[in-house]
């Protein structure tokens, strides 16, 4: 789950990393309530999860005169579609310098990546590419509670000294927070000081219940209900339901759909255990969007019993139609159960997507 | 069979839990069909003493041991102790743990597995449906039906995808030596890389089946690591970026990871990639 700017900069400055000074307001009022807090002039930013956000529009300079009808335009608006509900007002700095560092999880070590470059505040995803030679970069093992002395002197470089403890606590914060990515960009350095002038963090979403986070926000509202059941859920924009059991059998399903130029409207896994229940809540949850014409259920599995799942299928009552592909025990009485309900049972996936996709 | 054979003793951790419990009577009804020795013991902490489907059941590893011969574990663990389980087996000597157990925090999983190779221990998952080399040794939760005794290597990330191949391979005539799930977490254990090693080095293995997915790039690294022989196929074209199409692991980030982009640096290794997974067979008959 990512975190929200204001969030993280909590969090870092908790764990030792300076952060510039400033208030997270929710109304105009509220910042005339915290005026004389900040200094005369400062900048409003939005606090909304989108990428180029001061491209578009989502950081304003405003001062005490103005900073009330600034931050209702903020109000008002939205950022590439995103309402913005809440605004961090936060002390302007006299930039000398913009750093960069991260520190990620790295698949093919299976180690921490830290990156650091003196070249801050642009796209790091860019940087990669046009300048690979201007990042340099440092794996560390997750047994390890600290940055050794030299990987933070390698990574450094040339850059001021003072950046080295912000770093250390960079990669505390990883580990304390189950964080699969925790960056500063940019990391910059003013007259006053070393700051985090931006902070985005992004946490584990198998660990969200030990870091006391109930609620998983990046869910949509139907993907919070299906996660209720138990499935992985996507929200998709086609009108051919899918519903399979594991993640790479259902994502086979909805690449066949695309091969035979359909449009799926979602991605369902229901996970192991495929009983009548789960299938009947899974068909009943794909069937509620509105663009969905068709359903294709994908089902294959040692344990999984073809007769409940039929059951599940016909208790769900849903108007639209369901192409079905079933493999596991109990084949033949699951396949007598759908055709006595008019349901179209097929052998093979790619029949069952062939129908469906000629069925809309 | 490269990981254990019919002599192999195993362990499963999460023993009196329902999976585990379950899975251990699938995995010693196949080692009774085989005439391999199977789960020998099961580990929960505070059950010593009891049985699961007639396999005695120890507090710890090392306990188990002290009574029986193993060098396998297969953890059925709940997803917060299973880090500590894969540990536990390292610590304790085995030389394999299969982590089936989903939904492992991924930090939990990066310390394990570091601890694990510290301890000459190798991890396969987790997240994983374990592994099947048909006619010797069933390590997890595979369906065993659906496969049959071959030289075509099998390894993926996913499970029900692979029983899928499986199956079609199967009905094509083209059995299996091994089939792998490495899991479909961001960061597992035995990755493409390894298994295509162990594959090549093995002497029934002719031709390997990659089934890989959306996120990071493990797939092209172990084409690019073999000679053996590689078909492939890449599960998630049609994902949208920065949405995670059910594993943890299958996911596009900042532009990486992409189906297609991965499909093309195969292509570009001479590497055969299949648009749908029922033309696998056809590409795998074209190279044996």
């Amino acid at each position: 789950m990512k975190l929200l700017e204001y969030e993280a900069k909590t969090i870092f400055a908790a764990h030792g990393i300076p952060v510039p000074k400033g208030v997270v307001i929710k109304s105009s009022a509220e910042l005339a309530a915290h005026i004389l807090d900040l200094p005369a002039e400062f900048i409003l930013k939005a606090q909304v999860d989108v990428g180029g956000r001061g491209k578009a529009g989502g950081i304003l300079m405003a001062d005490r005169k103005n900073g009330g009808e600034r931050a209702i335009e903020f109000f008002e608006k939205t950022i590439k579609g995103v309402p913005v509900h809440e605004i961090l007002a936060e002390e302007r700095l006299a930039i000398t310098h913009e750093y960069y560092a991260s520190i990620a999880i790295n698949r093919s070590s299976k180690q921490a990546l830290i990156l650091f470059t003196d070249s801050g505040g642009v796209d790091i995803e860019t940087l990669v590419k046009k300048r690979p030679d201007a990042i340099r970069k440092a794996s560390i093992p997750l047994l390890l509670n600290r940055i050794p002395s030299f990987m933070l002197r390698d990574l450094l470089g040339s850059a001021p000294k003072e950046l080295g403890p912000v770093i250390q606590s960079l990669y505390r914060v990883f580990l304390a927070k189950d964080a699969l990515l925790a960056e500063i960009n940019p990391l910059v350095t003013s007259a006053t000081g070393v700051y985090a002038a931006d902070a985005k963090l992004i946490i584990d979403d198998n660990a969200l219940g030990r870091q006391g986070i109930i609620q998983n926000r990046d869910l949509t509202e139907r993907e919070r209900e299906a996660e209720k059941y138990g499935f992985s859920y996507v929200e998709l924009h086609g009108n051919i339901g899918v519903i399979g059991n594991g993640a790479g059998l259902t994502m086979a399903t909805l690449d066949l759909i695309e091969y035979y130029r359909g449009h799926a409207a979602n991605f369902l896994d229901v996970g192991g255990g495929a009983d009548q229940e789960r299938v009947m809540h899974a068909v009943r949850l794909v069937a509620a969007d509105p663009s969905v014409k068709v359903i294709v259920v994908n089902l294959l599995g040692g344990i999984t019993r073809c007769d409940d799942v039929a059951r599940g299928i016909i208790s769900a009552g849903i108007p639209q139609p369901v192409i079905v592909r079933l493999a596991g025990t109990n084949e033949a009485e699951g396949r007598r159960l759908l055709a006595g309900s008019g349901y179209r049972m097929l052998e093979s996936m790619e029949q069952a997507v062939l129908a469906a996709v000629e069925a809309v | 069979m490269i990981y254990g054979d019919r002599k192999t003793g195993v362990i499963v951790t999460g023993a009196t839990g329902k999976q585990g419990a379950f899975h251990i009577a699938l995995m010693n009804d196949y080692a009774r069909k085989v005439g391999g020795r199977g789960v020998v013991a099961g580990v929960s902490p505070g059950k010593a003493g009891q049985e699961v489907h007639g396999i005695p059941v120890y507090n710890s590893i090392r306990d188990a041991l002290r009574e029986q011969d193993a060098s396998i574990s297969v953890v059925f663990v709940p997803a917060a102790a299973a880090g500590d389980s894969i540990m536990e087996a390292a610590s304790a000597g085995l030389s394999l743990v299969v982590a089936i157990t989903e939904h492992i925090p991924v930090h939990d999983s990066m310390q394990a597995i570091a601890y694990a190779r510290l301890n000459d221990c190798v991890v396969i998952g987790p997240n994983c449906p374990g592994l099947l080399s048909p006619g010797e040794i069933k390590l997890g939760i595979m369906p065993v039906h659906l496969s049959s005794q071959g030289n075509i290597g099998v390894i993926s990330r996913s499970g029900t995808l692979t029983y899928e191949i499986v199956d079609q391979l199967s009905r094509a005539g083209l059995g299996q030596s091994t089939i792998v799930g490495i899991g479909g977490d961001p960061v597992i254990g035995q990755t493409f890389t390894d298994v295509l090693q162990r594959f090549s080095e093995d002497e029934q293995t002719r031709a390997v089946v990659l089934i890989g997915e959306v996120g990071g790039s493990l797939e092209e690294e172990g084409a690019r690591s073999t000679d053996i022989p590689i078909a492939a196929y890449i599960a998630g074209t049609s994902a949208p970026p920065e949405k995670r199409m059910g594993h943890a692991g299958a996911i596009i980030e900042g532009g990486e990871g992409d189906a297609r982009s991965k499909i093309e640096r195969l292509r570009a290794m001479d590497v055969p990639v299949a648009s749908r997974p029922s033309e696998i067979p056809t590409i795998i008959k074209k190279m044996i």
